[in-house]
């Protein structure tokens, strides 16, 4: 039998900033506000928490395909991605940049590495305003040029962010990622264990894992836990240009889908995915 | 016994265990149909059987329970079955307790109390629950068979047939130890089974050792204690792997061992196939185990490192796997694994050059304990495979590199070689002036402290600072000196005195990485054969089925 290459390289095992430098053609890197300007959250040292000098996100630039590309990525291992005031502004102030750019005529093509939690509870208020701003920055600038998200996991997309993920033009997935507005801890401190075990990873990934998501429409592209397949399909994402409608803006067909279901009946990923097969795409 | 063996040379009757057996047989006649007793009748049943007094095993340990039975024996009149002496390897589902808590049993001799250490503590306190003993797994086995012979055993099976033979599937363990201790000396053995089936896959149990059988309302219960996801393997862990692979494994040629539970040889055991192959030591080391099967040895029987392996139990998701690789695993003609936690232990014990662990608490003696405040957790099956066995006699390179006198009679040693982070948590010191074990002993009357592996079978202890040589010390200054100079800043580390270290390290009492030639920055996850459970299943071809708790999928 044919065992994996030893070792195996995971897109999921990468920090934010080699996530950003994979995705970006070799040698093109170049971080933006970098750790050495110590640009710091200034609210968590009060709290007790040890901030990061990059605030848990990467900006960078570079090409992809010989574009000019920035891609934002938020790094889960520090405070589970959670968006605060530094961090969220320097992915809503480089959007806003990159719509600068394209209003000029000359698109950068953005890319959102989503791995977070949602909102940073310690600056709850500053990072809600910051995730707003990015929701704008993404609805304007993806007039322009197709804004591609990723979700590879492990952590997920959770919160806000997963509306921003909502908005993208396009989503790719590893099967090990998740997106939903609430998280699974959330949603069992909420309405109960009964609702859903979140240490059930079964129905948990039944839920918001990767294939599932993929597999209903609310994601686009199943690809391998590789650095080299998800730039694959970074690079297919923008080359298939900017859809004739976004996602959110199909709000009938939501609608649709969401008069389908009878809430009364126990659903699970498959029945799911047999309702909706009829208007998919 | 002694007064009942006057009693019988008086009467002439060596027989009143038989007489007894068939007398109490007689009374669940009206029960059972043949050997099968009716799942619905199972309450009855018991209180028929077993008689006040009565030394009950009820079969339970890490892995898995006759929980079927355990939860039927806490359902009993109290007033018919009272003060029962339980014995049981480990303490672990709440009915275990709840059979004190009811008065259904009053003392107990056991090995391990892990999930329900903290009930077992209370219950001692309110006088409810006496201990006869705590011990070690082969001790349990041997007082089963000598002064602690059960009345009645409670045991768990996959199938039965009406002849009473049973199939245990891949989770044999404990049964077989239990039932000859049982059924040769005229006790009773019921067994539960998962279902009753008119042709068994195998006989792991002869019909004529078991009495009753009943089908359970549900399959027994197994827990999965030994699968680890590698995603939450840290770089801390793969340094401490990479020390012991090259400054124990490769330097005293490790041949055969036993790794315990935790993260810490799970990143080892995914090592071998990467940092390992580059040194060149596939075949020449860690190629006959004393393990269950860890999903997380997976790679290395893949990429042929492992030649053999015992196990002492199966592990949930594993049963496909074992059984496509019956060169590695001991398996029956069946095609399914077949462990054995009795012989396993005996081979952890006597027939490893090696016992490789994590632990909780070390101290300057290095004496080792995993008990923590509050918790009267027990032992289990560590002791054994972490103890050396003075009266082995068969010689191998690495037991015979333990060997530091010069005198004509000399022996080797097993290693005993403890992994221990010098902080738990980043937070708690894992190195400490005096255990927790000594208090929690005291407070639970134990005549001695329950150290789990003591300081003088310790022969080597691995921190992320280095590897102190413990066997090489002449004296127990220079131990102290060696054990300090890896534990970093906890309380036992700060009294190292560095300028010792040139000599402690010449005299090779202790290596730190520059020593063995490991790089600390080479320590990455990316080096790790598989770094996730679907890695797992992916080198398995599709073998392995992990639980659902495990999947990320």
């Amino acid at each position: 039998m044919s065992a994996p290459s030893i070792p195996r390289v995971h897109f999921t095992e990468l920090s934010a900033r080699e996530r950003a430098k994979a995705l970006l053609e070799a040698g093109t890197f170049r971080e933006l506000l970098g750790p050495f300007e110590r640009i710091e959250s200034p609210h968590l040292s009060p709290q007790g928490v040890v901030p990061q000098s990059d605030d848990g996100v990467v900006v960078a630039r570079g090409t992809i395909d010989g574009s000019p590309a920035v891609i934002l990525a938020i790094e889960a291992a520090f405070q589970g991605g959670g968006i605060g005031e530094v961090s969220g502004a320097k992915i809503a102030g480089a959007l806003e940049l990159a719509l600068g750019d394209a209003e000029a005529g000359t698109p950068v093509r953005p890319v959102l590495v989503l791995e977070t939690g949602g909102i940073r509870l310690q600056e709850a208020n500053l990072g809600l305003l910051a995730i707003a701003e990015v929701h704008a920055a993404i609805i304007a600038l993806r007039r322009y040029v197709p804004v591609v998200g990723v979700i590879a996991g492990p952590l997920g997309c959770f919160g806000g962010m997963s509306i921003a993920a909502g908005l993208c033009s396009y989503l790719i997935m590893t099967r090990e990622g998740r997106l939903g507005l609430n998280g699974p801890a959330v949603i069992e401190e909420e309405a109960g264990v009964a609702e859903l075990d979140s240490r059930d990873n079964r129905r948990v990934w039944d839920i918001m894992g990767g294939e599932q998501r993929v597999a209903v429409g609310m994601a686009d592209t199943l690809t391998e836990d590789d650095p080299d397949s998800v730039a694959r399909a970074v690079r297919e994402a923008f080359a298939a240009g900017l859809p004739e409608r976004h996602r959110s803006a199909k709000v009938e067909r939501y609608e649709t889908r969401l008069g389908v279901i009878d809430s009364s009946q126990e659903l699970d990923g498959q029945k799911l995915r047999s309702i909706w097969a009829e208007e998919r795409r | 016994m002694c007064a009942n063996s006057a009693a019988q040379l008086e009467g002439g009757n060596w027989r009143r265990r038989r007489e007894e057996k068939a007398r109490r047989l007689n009374k669940a006649g009206r029960i059972a149909r043949g050997r099968v007793l009716p799942t619905g009748s199972i309450v009855a049943a018991l209180e028929a059987l077993i008689e006040p007094g009565d030394r009950v095993f009820v079969e339970g340990n890490n892995q898995k329970q006759a929980d079927f039975l355990s939860r039927s024996l806490a359902r009993v009149d109290a007033g018919k079955v009272h003060d029962l002496h339980l014995l049981i390897s480990s303490l672990s589902r709440p009915e275990h307790l709840d059979v004190f808590e009811r008065g259904i049993a009053r003392k107990t001799d056991f090995a391990y109390a892990g999930p329900q250490s903290l009930r077992v503590a209370q219950l001692l306190t309110d006088g409810k629950l006496k201990i006869g003993a705590i011990h070690t797994y082969l001790e349990l086995y041997g007082r089963l068979v000598l002064d602690l012979a059960p009345t009645v055993a409670l045991v768990a099976a996959e199938q039965a047939d009406a002849a009473g033979n049973l199939y245990t599937g891949p989770n044999t363990e404990d049964t077989p130890a239990v039932v000859e201790a049982t059924a040769f000396r005229d006790g009773i053995v019921i067994a539960q089974v998962n279902e009753l089936a008119e042709e068994l896959p195998r006989v792991d149990l002869p019909g004529s050792w078991v009495d009753f059988v009943v089908e359970a309302d549900r399959p027994f219960h197994i827990e999965p204690l030994f699968t680890r996801d590698p995603r939450h393997i840290s770089e801390v862990q793969i340094l401490m792997a990479m020390l012991t692979i090259r400054g124990i494994y490769e330097r005293h040629e490790v041949k055969s061992l036993n790794h315990g539970i935790g993260f810490d040889t799970a990143a080892i055991e995914l090592l071998l196939p990467t940092y390992g192959e580059s040194l060149g030591l596939r075949g020449k080391v860690c190629t006959h185990w004393a393990l269950n099967p860890h999903p997380t040895l997976i790679p290395a029987i893949e990429s042929g490192w492992v030649e053999a392996v015992v196990a002492f139990g199966s592990e949930v998701g594993m049963e496909n796997y074992t059984a496509a690789r019956p060169d590695v695993f001991m398996t029956g003609g069946d095609g399914s694994l077949r462990s054995n936690r009795a012989f396993a232990q005996t081979a952890g014990l006597y027939a490893a050059d090696a016992f490789v662990g994590s632990t909780l608490q070390i101290d300057r003696d290095a004496n080792s304990s995993t008990v923590t405040r509050g918790r009267l957790a027990g032992f289990g099956g560590a002791p054994n495979l972490g103890s050396d066995a003075r009266g082995r006699r068969h010689t191998t390179p690495a037991w015979l590199s333990m060997i530091t006198g010069e005198s004509e009679v000399e022996r080797g040693r097993k290693l005993v070689v403890q992994l221990a982070e010098t902080f738990s948590d980043g937070q708690t010191p894992r190195f400490v002036e005096s255990l927790d074990a000594v208090e929690v002993g005291r407070n639970a009357g134990l005549p001695l402290a329950p150290v789990m592996i003591y300081g003088d079978d310790t022969t080597h202890i691995v921190t992320e600072e280095g590897i102190a040589y413990l066997y090489r010390a002449r004296n127990l200054k220079e131990r102290r000196e060696a054990l300090a100079a890896v534990a970093g800043v906890t309380p036992v580390g700060l009294k190292h005195d560095r300028s010792r270290e040139k000599r402690l390290r010449r005299d090779g009492l202790v290596a730190f990485p520059e020593d063995l030639g490991v790089r600390r920055t080479d320590a990455r996850r990316s080096l790790l054969a598989a770094q996730s459970i679907g890695d797992l299943v992916e080198w398995s071809g599709g073998l392995y089925n992990p639980p659902d708790r495990f999947r990320t999928w």
